[in-house]
């Protein structure tokens, strides 16, 4: 039933391809929303049938492939990747509902967009490291060719930076996937938390730090970052939202299952260090956010700094913390897509995103009303303001990772303040004041007269805006998938911390008062939800 | 040999190309086919609710003289249930716009009905009037002694209901008229249409103005016929300068700061009337046209409404079309005003007078500079 999820929209590329004659935008929309649906159907039979209380994989598909390489066909649904593969249906029709029905060279541009979905939703499912290999990597073209095509005037620049950077990101994944069952004596490349267990420290955290430079790459993560706002200038809207919201995820998720999930002893010696390089994420991505006049940078750089929550929270990884980078993961892909959404619809509405002319759209006859407000929702959001999903996640990653990292976790905070400094500089800039495009002159000028933002236009974001306030107000919807797959990313952990004496040389003072105060946690996530909510 | 620079022309205006169309009867508004369209169609629309700002500010005067709570006074005396619900649904006239123009008018005074309503004979008119009026309501009277300015402003501010009530009476009729003869074919041009309305002003220029109000069967006159008030001087000239040029700086939606200066001290310098108002921000600067502007959206002629909704945003922005229709008609009122007051005749040959006429116009000019008759000239 996994394979599903991958073959589905592979279904509609094959009908996109061999739909006779010239394909209309509008049929391959419908074509490619289709599979999309098809898709979250399957996830809806696959989640009412989903056990709550198993921590490994579920609904798992085997299938030999290439024996002596230890390739293996094989697939497994388990708490951690079922949010994420919701939100890769989600977006995906999100992405295809936005698109310019003006669009030249629509097959193409549908065909790419599946063949993105399928390849994430292989990747979320891939219970084998070269088959996640294998995905991760197939995703990486289509989205070339969507930025290189469809994108900005300087596509081609963003699109070759971010082919580089993520190419490299590929090599050094596999490298590590390598190092690892190799030096690890096995011969099947099989997701297996006890992989690393036999080997020492150093290799395991060779392995890490490869697996950590290539997953920070795909977040990313300062000093990874540079390829991101280029790509997200150049990129149209929906390859923006496809890529703030699905694509980065890739690399939390990947830092998460691969890198905590292989190597918990490595990860914990290197959590402080990776604590840390969260705050340098955080911190520099909210202030490079505060110096940006493009609007859409902005919100690429605000991405940055929320990604560093994920890593903080994995690198404490206490059951709260591990919770909270798959409820971050989650709330940043709804949020982030939302923001540039709007982005989207201010650029296209008002030919602009510059923060040094826009004026004023909150305008209630001549603005953009809605979209004004539908903004404000979002950056409140993003800078946690309670009600909405962005303070649930925010509050459960320092909450979980306080105890653990306190000055990281404060410096992170900062952070979470700074997000409602530049977004707010951005409302106030963009939003209020008297309507304006252009910057003044003395010459009079007629009243300006935007197009307004038809309800086509204005549905998806109340669709995300509606997601991130249900989520915000009821977070155990979400969490509760997650709850007992985090558990068990928990348990190398626990049993590390009992056994102070090995690494007691990495031990901060910190950590005693964080084994009392986790342990009680634990036993009370189990059965309930309470624990996540103040 | 010394170069100096020439001496600067001193007739010549920065704005004399204005000054030189109202001297040849021509208006502040170019004459195209759109602004003929919004000028007369907004007027139209302006007349029919002047009609019943008119007589709602009348109805005040006369009937809610000195009543200290008016619960009802926009109802003109027909408080049913029916029009009570539909009072509070807002399905109605906006009458507080009636009550801001006569309020600012009020604050900025001027005219010689100012003067008079300051004068000794007012006063004891006035007198007469609250002593009738507080006859049977001894705490009033009491605190009327102690604070014996009070009732006095809230008649003055009866007699600038009754005022503007009659001023707007004529114009509203003046509009209408003026709509049935472009209907009619009669009036075509901006030039036709800001003669028409100046014929009209002077012909009601010398009409007089008064009001009495009726208590137990007497009529007190307050305003009498022998303060020799009339229709154009006292009231509208008043008019147009309290709402057309100076306006109330804080009834807007753009907040000013007093305490940083951004509002003059002086109130002859104040700009925020309806020729400087801004349409996008609704409301920018003076008189918040929003209420106006809700007003005369119900009574839009169907060829004003079809030439909204084939521009732009359609209806969906049609408040701040009417605003922007509004200030054009309402050049074409100032340039009718201005030449109505003209001190000689527009086409008069003697230098001397000739030059009185420039000088006057160059005065309204230098106030216009700042205002928005650039931007109606796109």
């Amino acid at each position: 039933m996994l394979s599903a999820l991958i073959l589905i929209p592979l279904v509609g590329v094959l009908v996109l391809i061999v739909w006779p004659g010239k394909l209309e935008s509008q049929t391959a929309k419908i074509i490619s929303s289709v599979s999309l649906v098809a898709t979250l159907v399957v996830l809806a039979l696959l989640a009412s049938r989903f056990d709550l209380t198993t921590s490994g994989f579920q609904f798992e598909e085997l299938l030999p492939w290439v024996e002596p390489l230890g390739l293996s066909y094989r697939l497994g649904l388990d708490g951690l990747s079922l949010p994420l593969l919701v939100i890769n249906s989600l977006l995906g029709l999100v992405a295809i509902y936005i698109t310019d029905p003006q669009l030249h060279r629509v097959r193409l541009y549908y065909v790419l967009l599946l063949v993105i979905n399928s390849a994430v939703a292989g990747a979320f499912l891939a219970a084998n490291l070269l088959l996640f290999f294998i995905f991760y990597e197939l995703e990486l073209i289509p989205l070339y060719l969507l930025i290189a095509i469809w994108g900005g005037a300087r596509r081609g620049y963003a699109a070759t930076k971010f082919l580089i950077y993520t190419a490299l990101s590929g090599i050094l994944i596999l490298g590590a996937f390598l190092g690892l069952v190799w030096l690890s004596g096995n011969s099947s490349f099989d997701y297996d938390s006890g992989l690393a267990a036999a080997l020492p420290l150093a290799q395991q955290i060779t392995l890490l730090v490869a697996l950590l430079i290539g997953f920070g790459i795909k977040v990313p993560l300062f000093p990874f970052h540079t390829w991101l706002p280029d790509a997200h200038v150049e990129a149209s809207t929906p390859v923006s939202v496809l890529l703030a919201g699905v694509l980065l995820k890739l690399g939390t998720y990947g830092m998460v299952r691969f890198g905590l999930g292989l190597l918990p002893d490595a990860w914990m010696a290197l959590a402080p260090w990776l604590a840390t390089w969260a705050v340098i994420s955080v911190l520099y991505g909210s202030l490079a956010a505060i110096a940006q006049t493009d609007m859409k940078k902005m919100v690429a750089y605000s991405s940055i700094g929320h990604m560093g929550y994920v890593l903080l929270a994995a690198a404490a990884s206490t059951p709260v913390s591990i919770v909270a980078t798959v409820f971050q993961m989650i709330s940043h892909g709804l949020i982030a897509a939302l923001l540039f959404l709007l982005v989207g619809v201010v650029y296209k509405t008002t030919g602009t995103r510059d923060l040094t002319v826009l004026r004023g759209l909150l305008n209630p006859e001549r603005g953009l009303p809605f979209v004004g407000c539908m903004m404000i929702l979002g950056v409140m959001a993003s800078a946690g303001i309670p009600g909405m999903a962005g303070f649930i996640s925010e509050f459960l990653v320092f909450r979980g990772s306080f105890l653990i990292f306190p000055v990281q976790t404060l410096f992170c905070m900062v952070g979470s303040g700074l997000t409602a400094v530049y977004f707010l500089l951005l409302v106030n800039r963009a939003f209020f004041g008297r309507l304006a495009i252009a910057p003044p002159t003395n010459a009079p000028q007629i009243d300006i007269v935007l197009p307004s933002v038809t309800w086509r236009d204005r549905a998806p974001a109340l669709g995300l805006a509606v997601l991130i306030i249900a989520f915000g107000l009821q977070p155990n919807w979400l969490a509760r998938w997650s709850e007992h797959t985090t558990l068990a990313l928990h348990e190398p952990y626990q049993a590390f911390m009992l056994d102070e004496s090995r690494f007691s040389s990495i031990v901060s003072a910190t950590q005693p008062a964080a084994i009392a105060n986790t342990s009680p946690i634990a036993p009370a996530l189990a059965p309930s939800i309470d624990v996540y909510l103040p | 040999m010394i170069n100096t620079l020439p001496a600067v022309d001193a007739a010549t205006h920065p704005l004399e190309s204005f000054i030189q169309k109202l001297l040849g009867a021509e208006a502040l508004l170019p004459d195209s086919e759109t602004n003929r369209l919004e000028v007369v169609g907004i007027l139209k629309s302006y007349g029919v609710v002047l009609d019943a700002y008119s007589k709602n500010l009348i109805y005040i005067a006369d009937h809610q003289f000195l009543v200290l709570f008016p619960f009802f006074k926009y109802f003109n005396g027909k408080v049913t249930l029916p029009q009570l619900l539909r009072h509070w649904w807002h399905d109605r006239i906006n009458f507080e716009y009636a009550e801001y123009c006569m309020k600012t008018m009020l604050w900025h005074g001027g005219g010689k009905m100012d003067e008079y309503l300051d004068s000794d004979d007012f006063l004891q008119r006035c007198e007469a009037a609250v002593a009738a009026k507080l006859r049977a309501n001894l705490p009033m009277r009491a605190l009327h002694a102690l604070f014996p300015d009070f009732l006095p402003e809230q008649v003055r501010q009866l007699v600038y209901y009754s005022a503007l009530g009659q001023f707007w009476r004529v114009m509203s009729d003046l509009f209408i008229d003026l709509s049935d003869a472009y209907d009619e074919g009669k009036v075509i041009t901006i030039p036709e249409v800001v003669a028409f309305i100046k014929a009209g002003l002077v012909a009601a220029a010398a009409n007089p103005i008064t009001y009495g109000v009726e208590i137990d069967g007497t009529t007190y006159d307050l305003l009498p016929k022998s303060a020799g008030l009339t229709f154009l001087m006292d009231v509208a000239v008043p008019y147009v300068e309290a709402v057309f040029f100076r306006g109330t700086p804080f009834l807007g939606t753009v907040s000013y700061n007093a305490q940083a200066n951004q509002i003059s001290a002086d109130q002859g310098r104040f700009e925020y009337g309806a020729l400087y108002a801004d349409p996008l921000p609704i409301g920018g600067a003076g008189i918040p046209p929003t209420l106006l502007m809700q007003d005369m959206r119900h009574y839009l002629p169907a060829y004003l409404t079809a030439f909204y909704q084939s521009s732009g945003r359609g209806l969906d922005d049609v408040r701040v079309k009417i605003c922007q229709s509004f200030q054009k008609s309402m050049f074409c009122v100032t340039s009718a005003s201005l030449q109505g007051l003209l001190p000689h005749p527009a086409d008069t040959q003697d230098p001397g007078e000739r030059a009185a006429n420039h000088a006057f116009l160059a005065g309204w000019m230098d106030r216009l500079a700042t205002s928005r008759l650039d931007v109606v000239q796109l």
